[in-house]
């Protein structure tokens, strides 16, 4: 019996050994520090907790009544969305105009790429620490615009209510579009030659070429970015909270920010985890948009 | 042959503003203090180390700097041992539960850090790891695992399989084969891995603001924070630290730029 009983645990043992030796590090981390979080932050949208004491009052779904009554939520939500279209029209539009010409370029190509892409390495904080310099009143932006003559636009970029978003989507963009123009350099590079070469034939100038060869055959790529993108700029944080922390007011709030404050500030951790559930469903969606998209080329 | 010409010269024009405000700052971080009153698009006309000595002895960088080089070179190489495993039982071992742990994930896939930082402090404060860079790591892995794990998986699918089955009828044991066989014909994905992991980490400032509040233990970007925030007149001083946080990634960039463009197209999901 005992025998039978060691030769059941080594062939366990055997049998299971190896595969938990590769699975449990990971899973233990993966499940405590990403699942579990992800998890808690649905409990925690429906309770009253200031993060700290033991005391923690279930109220079902009020911190989703209170939210969507809460003019500032809606405030940082159309934010979200003017921030996000910004983004997205600047890396998309411009993204794909800067890859396609970019890939009519042979020499020197190499240079003009790296010195495009480069910013995209660089750390958000230190992206906000470059702009909020460049666009302060005395700002390197605002002093090429006088010395222009076109006094006329310079501004306190960051402190204007009407423009402070765009300048910070702007920054935004300065430091992610390398990554839309590579997605779209790899694009291109699918393109099948010959339907160029018929578009040729067929008379087209180089911009029909581009709005009716090139624009269709990178439908598929330009999806991909759109939502790379979108879920990118959805997610942000640190810039917009080392330049403006949502201000001035609450004119560069989004929800983020405003989760952040809620939450981690004012310790309002139900209210705060409410905004965060509001966040990961948004971001999900997107997510799994972008997923079933990636997967198609496989099926076919 | 003239349009070629404008298409260059556009793409040179889109260069130079691209690089301006980089080359801008580090300009600004060379200048003695005389020159920093002269527009910032002039380049130093003598060059100064001095905002670099300040910001690194008086302004606590040098700490900062060792802080998040520890951090981001941790989480960088266990990362590569983590993922790697883990894709190596989900290509070449056979278990209950596979598509349950593939679906599992996904759904990190799709997780984004912002959304869940509130119980994740939490969690880390519950198992004491606040102020820790130890809780740092944990959750740095635990939330980019995914994107590396199908990134090892999608390149060891492309390993032949006769290579995993003669070790195997050599009597390899699979951790024999996983180092021995199939880690070594896998240095592409080990570097790209290594690569995105290091500068996630290093260029952070969300989770670190959060889960390391305290001086001793501050990474660059919460450092470089606080002190733009403290020392505002210093423009110099917050340019040095700015380049200070820049330079590392920017070298890396520069010397691994195929691997980071395959990786960043390939994990650009994060």
């Amino acid at each position: 019996m005992d025998d039978t009983l060691m030769d059941r645990l080594r062939a366990s043992v055997s049998r299971y050994g190896p595969l938990s030796l590769f699975l449990i590090p990971t899973l233990a981390i993966y499940l405590f520090f990403a699942i579990y979080p992800t998890l808690s932050v649905i409990g925690y949208s429906m309770t009253k907790w200031n993060g700290i004491s033991p005391e923690k009052t279930w109220v079902g779904f009020a911190n989703y009544t209170k939210m969507f009554s809460d003019r500032i939520f809606w405030e940082a939500f159309q934010n979200t969305f003017v921030w996000s279209a910004v983004i997205v029209v600047i890396n998309v539009g411009l993204g794909l105009v800067i890859a396609a010409l970019l890939s009519r370029v042979w020499r020197g190509r190499l240079i003009l790429q790296t010195l495009i892409v480069l910013p995209v390495v660089i750390s958000p904080m230190a992206v906000a620490t470059i702009w909020r310099w460049m666009l302060q009143p005395k700002g390197v932006i605002n002093e090429t615009l006088t010395s222009i003559g076109l006094d006329g636009l310079a501004r306190p970029w960051l402190g204007d209510p009407d423009v402070v978003l765009f300048a910070l989507a702007f920054a935004h963009s300065w430091s992610t579009i390398g990554l839309s123009v590579i997605i779209f350099l790899a694009g291109l590079q699918s393109v099948d030659e010959d339907l160029y070469d018929a578009a040729k034939i067929d008379g087209a100038t180089t911009f029909q070429a581009f709005r009716y060869v090139t624009i269709p055959a990178l439908r598929p790529v330009t999806a991909v970015v759109f939502i790379l993108t979108l879920t990118a700029a959805f997610k942000a944080f640190d810039l917009i909270w080392a330049t403006t922390k949502g201000g001035p007011i609450r004119f560069s709030e989004i929800l983020s920010t405003y989760m952040y404050k809620r939450g981690a500030l004012e310790n309002q951790y139900g209210y705060g985890s409410a905004i965060g559930v509001a966040l990961l469903v948004i971001v999900s969606l997107a997510t799994l948009l972008y997923l079933k998209l990636q997967a198609r080329p496989e099926d076919r | 042959m003239a349009s070629r010409l404008i298409v260059f010269g556009i793409l040179a024009l889109i260069a130079f503003l691209m690089t301006a405000p980089s080359a801008m700052t580090l300009f600004t971080s060379l200048k003695p203090p005389e020159e920093l009153i002269l527009p910032a698009w002039t380049p130093p006309a003598s060059i100064t180390f001095e905002h670099f000595e300040r910001v690194w002895t008086d302004g606590g960088f040098r700490r900062y700097f060792l802080n998040t080089i520890l951090i981001s070179a941790v989480d960088a190489i266990v990362m590569i041992g983590l993922a790697s495993m883990t894709a190596y039982a989900m290509v070449f071992m056979s278990f209950r539960g596979k598509l349950a742990l593939q679906v599992l994930f996904v759904v990190g896939l799709m997780i984004p850090v912002t959304a869940i930082i509130l119980p994740l402090y939490t969690t880390i404060r519950s198992v004491g790891l606040i102020n820790t860079h130890l809780g740092v790591i944990f959750a740095d892995l635990a939330l980019a695992m995914p994107v590396f794990v199908f990134m090892f998986s999608s390149y060891f699918v492309s390993i032949p399989r006769a290579l995993h089955e003669a070790a195997r009828i050599d009597g390899a044991t699979e951790f024999q084969i996983y180092r021995r066989v199939v880690m070594p014909v896998s240095v592409p994905a080990i570097i790209t891995t290594g690569l995105l992991e290091f500068m996630w980490s290093w260029n952070d400032l969300l989770l670190r603001l959060l889960l390391l509040p305290r001086e001793g233990m501050r990474t660059l970007s919460v450092g470089l924070l606080n002190f733009q925030g403290q020392q505002t007149r210093d423009i110099a001083g917050i340019s040095a630290g700015t380049v200070i946080m820049a330079i590392p990634v920017v070298l890396l960039f520069l010397f691994f730029q195929r691997h980071f463009v395959r990786g960043m197209t390939a994990g650009a999901v994060k």
